[in-house]
């Protein structure tokens, strides 16, 4: 069964438009003029049960709006949604009993209280008796490991420490479907790591279905088996991640700095985007050229004060799909 | 049952809430307290001796305590805070819950009314017997009816905030609204009784729900009669009952249309 059904789903806005200066306001107040923004542009797409979903797309794509549809928040100007067999509008509060979401950039712990009272709280609100909400806490404490951080008012905890908390506090109703809206933006490296591999286990040990938004190429390459990029309201590219992964994803960027000054002579499937005399920026092509290939070369000349490997941003990949696919069109 | 407890939850954990934050009420003491002194001079100039519009010096001092309360009580921001959470993109969280979004918002104000009014009502207490005394012929056996008036005022205070609040769904900018509604509460009997008023305004406030948040239970506390009693607290019920089914109608139309910023 498919968890997610969408057929042609869209989402207009209409918001007011309003000039700058006195004289407008009083024109807007008689008389406004209103603008429309197409969100989301006729979506199709499905998602099985127990599938791990990467949709990404630049900054206002319509990521949030669709999951904002998908859950039931927003109702859609036209298409078709159906969520584990529910329509959210008409269903939303069936349907929330077996979805969790997580919303990156906010929060549903109360701040100045330790997450556990936001958990009792949100035990009540699920229905969860007291014993198995115990049990649940005990549980994705291990799992997360929360330990004291349970007792500890969220105002103190770090970024990390509180996105875990928030992902937790998602599943103690134990959802079917875990929405997460950029649940790894503003963190570091490690901690961005640790969230995967407890995304990755969710759906491993319980079979969630994971429905992931985020614009950071790394979620997906190393969370997703699907990817559904969106761009400006319309779906751009539906295909697996192991697709994606050799035709698009296959760049790194490698930020290199030199004691003394340099010139560099790069091999094949190397380009240098940049470089002054003593860095340089280097963009690798990984199906020529392995990454472990490219840093022993770099060692060999000599010098190296310090190097970062990056995933090329959301916006490059992008760009070059389109250019891939307007380079087929021709 | 069930249902009944989620909400009971949801009030104790934001009266815990309200326990641990609260330098918020530090800094209302303050305006509570410079609020009556600046009102106590004043009135005690205005009064050479007697009683203006059937109250005394001391009644007029107690009367003020105690819209202040009122008001005071009902800090809990919910009008901002919706704002707050539709312009942030909030609300996301709080609408996909299996709960009535009225409801939830009620009892989790509740938790922070129920701490103001004793932590306020304490400071009431002191500052009116510290600037006029006791209130003559005050009765401790009919306080409770008075409480139950100063209850109901509160609640209907609350949800008409709430119903102002719930536009903020579908408007951009609501604060209008609130700025008119508080001076209305603070002119038609939170600042003078209304008996105060002129003849004509004092007609036309009895057909407004203002004077029933503030007034009612005010002239309660300080002049008790059963007569007075069975006057206001029927139209009180009256107004809660207009306020809340405004509430959950504008919940509904809201909850349509809502327009969800932040991505």
């Amino acid at each position: 069964m498919n968890a997610i059904y969408v057929e042609n789903l869209s989402k207009v806005y209409r918001t007011r438009i309003k000039e700058e200066g006195l004289q407008a306001s009083f024109k807007a107040l008689v008389k406004p003029v209103y603008k429309e923004v197409q969100a989301v542009n006729d979506i199709s797409f499905t998602v099985e049960q127990g599938e791990i979903l990467a949709f990404i797309g630049p900054n206002g794509a319509g990521k949030s709006t669709t999951i904002k549809m998908l859950t039931g928040i927003l109702h859609p100007t036209s298409g078709r949604v159906s969520v584990l067999g529910l329509d959210p509008v008409r269903q939303r509060r069936e349907l929330s009993y077996r979805i969790g979401t997580v919303f990156g950039q906010k929060s549903q712990l109360w701040f100045h209280l330790p997450p556990i009272d936001s958990f009792v709280l949100l035990g009540a609100i699920y229905d969860v008796d007291k014993k198995t909400l115990n049990k649940r806490i005990a549980e994705l404490t291990e799992l997360f490991e929360l330990g004291e951080l349970l007792q500890t008012p969220v105002r103190k905890l770090s970024l990390g420490q509180r996105i875990r908390c928030e992902v937790a506090a998602s599943l103690l109703h134990e959802p079917d479907i875990l929405f997460l809206d950029e649940p790894t933006i503003g963190l570091d490296v490690v901690i961005k790591q640790s969230i995967r591999q407890l995304i990755l286990r969710m759906n491993r040990e319980r079979g969630t279905t994971i429905f992931l938004t985020s614009h950071d190429t790394g979620d997906v390459e190393r969370i997703c088996k699907r990817a559904i990029i969106i761009d400006r309201g319309r779906i751009i590219l539906d295909q697996p991640v192991k697709r994606l992964k050799y035709d698009y994803l296959n760049r790194k960027i490698i930020a290199v700095r030199f004691e003394f000054p340099q010139h560099l002579e790069v091999p094949e499937g190397v380009k240098l985007e940049k470089s002054t005399d003593i860095s340089a920026r280097l963009s690798v092509d990984t199906r020529i050229c392995s990454i472990d290939g490219v840093m022993r070369w770099l060692i060999a000349q000599g010098g190296v004060a310090d190097i970062t490997v990056e995933d090329p941003p959301m916006e490059e990949v992008i760009a070059s799909i389109f250019q891939q696919k307007e380079g087929k069109s021709q | 049952m069930k249902a009944v407890g989620k909400y009971i939850t949801v009030l104790r954990i934001s009266l815990q809430n309200a326990f641990v934050y609260r330098s918020n009420v530090l800094g209302g003491f303050v305006f509570y307290i410079m609020f009556m002194f600046v009102f106590f001079n004043l009135w005690r100039a205005i009064y050479k001796s007697g009683e203006v519009a059937g109250y005394s010096l001391v009644q007029m001092v107690w009367y003020l305590c105690m819209t202040e309360l009122i008001m005071f009580g009902c800090r809990t921001g919910v009008f901002f805070q919706m704002n707050e959470d539709v312009k942030s993109g909030s609300i996301a969280y709080q609408l996909n819950r299996p709960y009535h979004y009225v409801l939830y918002q009620f009892f989790n104000a509740l938790g922070g009314m129920i701490f103001n009014l004793l932590l306020y009502g304490l400071m009431a207490i002191v500052i009116g017997m510290i600037m006029v005394g006791p209130i003559p012929g005050f009765s401790f056996s009919t306080l409770p009816l008075s409480l139950i008036s100063m209850v109901l005022g509160m609640c209907i205070n609350f949800f008409f905030l709430m119903a102002l609040g719930l536009t903020a769904f579908r408007l951009e900018d609501n604060t209008a609204f609130y700025l008119i509604y508080q001076k209305l509460v603070f002119m038609l009997g939170m600042f003078i009784p209304v008996e105060f008023l002129p003849g004509w305004l004092q007609t036309i406030t009895r057909y407004l729900p203002f004077s029933y948040m503030t007034w009612a239970p005010a002239r309660l506390i300080v002049a008790f009669s059963w007569e007075l009693f069975w006057a206001v607290v029927p139209v009180q019920l009256l107004w809660l009952t207009v306020s809340f089914v405004l509430t959950m109608g504008m919940y509904r139309y809201g909850v349509a249309g809502i327009q969800a910023h932040g991505g």
